[in-house]
């Protein structure tokens, strides 16, 4: 079976998904540093990195593509790095699809939107994606490594673009645009005794001027999103591409385990291919667990290694303890893998001991990431 | 204010906020357990959480939007801001027929799925709902106390937020003025507090320390205990085990292989626990809260047992911090 380096090697767009705090962005930033160590004009395009892994990348400002990385033994402008904004994601959308600057002031002076663009449902994700088919588009890269936003759901990232059209679909905003002003409106005030009754309760609930001010806000957003729908396929299209891989980061505790299931099985569904998947921070019972081994074996070794009684139970009860969890770990990770298709890259990185911040300690986990 | 733990105790809303993966369900559960047992109905509510909160107390998930009584006194719902939504339509709207028909229909599906916040209100509108709901017998409230599992970090800032931006741009109708019934809820020191979970690793703590500072400066609601969870505290320092690197050469074979599986593990506990120290020093000199910290726990299945060993956890570290925060002048 192929390990890793085969699935950077055979793709150009490499997407890693996981639910938040799994340690996505080290991966990806892991994965980029390998490709360009093997001579692949790599780009990492990451987000909400530690300071000192962005340091590592160097990723200085926001948005901007940041300096080629000067890593021992990567050839110069073999890696770049590109940090998104995650909390700036919906301004700069407006900022980039905004037909006119009058258009793009109306919208961003908006109260509406300005106190409801925070939370627009996919925002961030939809950003990083159209981020990702820009960098893609320039052909400026052999590989291109994506850190995706930190959800709940890893499946959040995959939706986001269908569900953003949705809700821009001009047929279902239309109805939302000016509905006290425009001739339409009051047709379908007749003709749509669902819509104008619930218009009218929506008007008792709100109050006008509220209702006109969403109704503005629609009217602008209308114009931005001209030509959504075929952006959106475009995005499906490459996120179906034969040289696109999804790279699965999970941590071996239930919950993150459940989630990382349903994203498998969404994976298949929505037609893409799920390569490869990293069990980070995962600890394994000594000797592969076939047999356990015994509390009071390990206490007569350690009291003749370590000569101080108190000091050899003390390291005793901590590894046993350390078995105990490399023992679920290890049961759940195996239980994960059966309800994988067989050729899925399986690997796992141990718990380091400490916050990977430098290429130095990137470097450290290839060992794992790569093992065959 | 008497220890944290009554103070804590003493509220009507506790919501548990933070990042996601350090266990918010499990303080949220925990909690849950100690202010039943303090003879508090107490309910939880998890925000789209696939009903682990219930798995964590020993049941199997309810259907969502209604409390399931899973320990006497104790009951757990799970909320979900669609759902909620339709629920609060069904109380304005009274028509059935009108109101299925807007149920199913494009217009109202899509807009329900993506319009910004409206999902996020209806939550904290269901929570509300809760906290300030009378028992239809007895006239008094149902619970004396709700706990709200919170979704991760980003995520819960806009939840905690959504009243405040509905009332500033719907003043003056209904949703405005619930929105300040929500509002007054969430900024009540006497009846809400914010705690916040978090685990001593830099990310965790650097997203901690920017959301306690939106919540105090932004948000302005009253801030309650602060949980650093899975810390790790060895009962070794570095210095005690590097030395033994050398003595373990002496060993061979099988035995030697365990010995140096053993320092290893010792090496990531000291490490860790070092980790853990360093970030827990600076959680608590930046932040004004009382501190709680719990252990790691090692298991090799996380469930009810292990809540209970948190819930003991707390409730001994609650009295602590009740010291801390007196010595230090902040009660």
């Amino acid at each position: 079976m192929a390990g890793l380096d085969e699935v950077l090697r055979r793709h150009r767009v490499v997407i890693c998904a996981g639910s938040g705090g799994v340690g996505k962005t080290t991966t990806a930033a892991a994965l980029a540093v390998y490709a360009a160590l093997s001579g692949r004009r790599t780009m990492v395009l990451t987000i909400d990195p530690a300071k000192r892994l962005a340091n590592a990348l160097g990723v200085r400002a926001i948005g901007g593509i940041g300096s080629a990385v000067t890593v021992e033994d990567v050839p110069h402008g073999m890696l770049s790095a590109m940090m998104l904004d995650q909390k700036g994601a919906w301004d700069e959308l407006v900022q980039r699809h905004a037909p006119s600057a009058e258009i793009r002031d109306r919208i961003q002076n908006n109260r509406f939107y300005q106190h409801l663009s925070q939370s627009f449902a996919g925002s961030q994700e939809y950003m990083a994606i159209e981020q990702l088919c820009e960098l893609h588009a320039s052909g400026a890269y052999d590989l291109i490594v994506v850190d995706t936003p930190p959800t709940r759901h890893a499946l959040d990232f995959l939706e986001a673009p269908q569900r953003l059209a949705d809700f821009l679909d001009r047929r279902v905003v239309k109805w939302f645009v000016r509905p006290y002003f425009s001739a339409s409106w009051a047709t379908m005030r007749f003709v749509n005794r669902t819509v104008g009754f619930l218009f009218r309760r929506l008007e008792e609930a709100t109050g006008i001027s509220a209702l006109v001010e969403v109704s503005e806000f629609f009217t602008a957003m209308s114009g931005l999103f001209e030509g959504f729908e075929p952006r959106v396929r475009r995005v499906y299209k490459l996120l179906r591409a034969a040289d696109t891989a999804f790279v699965l980061v999970a941590t071996p505790e239930e919950q993150v385990l459940g989630e990382a299931e349903y994203f498998t099985r969404k994976v298949r569904e929505l037609r893409m291919s799920l390569s490869a998947v990293v069990f980070n921070r995962s600890h394994r019972e000594m000797a592969g667990s076939r047999r356990s081994v015994r509390a009071e074996d390990v206490l007569k070794v350690m009291k003749r290694a370590v000569g101080s009684a108190s000091l050899a139970t003390k390291l005793t009860d901590n590894f046993i303890r350390y078995e105990a969890i490399g023992r679920g770990d290890g049961l759940r990770i195996e239980a994960f893998r059966r309800v994988l298709p067989k050729d899925t890259v399986c690997v796992e990185v141990p718990n380091f001991n400490s916050d990977l911040h430098s290429v130095a300690d990137l470097r450290a986990m290839h060992r794992f990431l790569m093992a065959a | 204010m008497n220890s944290a733990r009554e103070a804590l105790f003493e509220r009507r809303l506790l919501i548990v906020a933070g990042k996601g993966g350090v266990g918010k369900t499990t303080i949220a559960c925990a909690l849950g357990l100690l202010a039943s047992r303090l003879g508090k109905r107490t309910l939880i509510a998890e925000v789209d959480g696939a009903g682990r909160a219930a798995h964590l107390l020993g049941a199997t998930p309810g259907p969502i939007g209604e409390p399931q009584q899973v320990r006497p006194l104790l009951s757990e719902m799970s909320v979900d801001g669609t759902a909620a939504l339709a629920e609060y339509l069904q109380i304005i709207v009274p028509v059935k027929v009108v109101l299925q028909a807007v149920f199913s229909s494009r217009v109202y599906q899509y807009f329900v799925a993506a319009a910004p916040g409206l999902k996020e209100l209806m939550t904290i509108g269901k929570i509300w709902y809760e906290a300030e709901r009378l028992d239809e017998a007895t006239g008094k409230p149902r619970w004396d106390l709700v706990i709200l599992d919170a979704p991760a970090t980003g995520h819960s800032l806009q939840y905690l937020g959504m009243p405040q931006a509905a009332h500033e741009v719907f003043r003056a109708g209904l949703v405005g003025r619930e929105s300040q019934r929500l509002i007054d809820l969430l900024t009540d020191p006497q009846r809400t507090a914010i705690n916040l979970v978090t685990t001593a690793e830099e990310m965790p703590v650097n997203e901690t320390l920017e959301m306690h500072q939106r919540i105090r400066d932004e948000l302005r609601m009253p801030l309650g205990v602060l949980f650093v969870n899975r810390t790790h505290v060895a009962e070794f320092e570095v210095q005690d085990i590097e030395p033994l690197a050398a003595a373990l050469a002496g060993l061979r074979g099988g035995e030697r292989a365990i010995a140096e599986e053993a320092l290893n593990r010792a090496r990531e506990e000291a490490a860790w626990a070092a980790i853990n120290a360093s970030y827990c020093q600076r959680l608590s000199s930046a932040v004004r809260m009382p501190l709680v910290q719990l252990p790691f726990l090692f298991a090799e299945e996380f469930g009810s047992e292990q809540v209970r060993q948190i819930a003991a956890a707390t409730e001994s570290a609650l009295a602590t911090a009740r010291r801390r925060a007196h010595k230090h002048g902040r009660s």
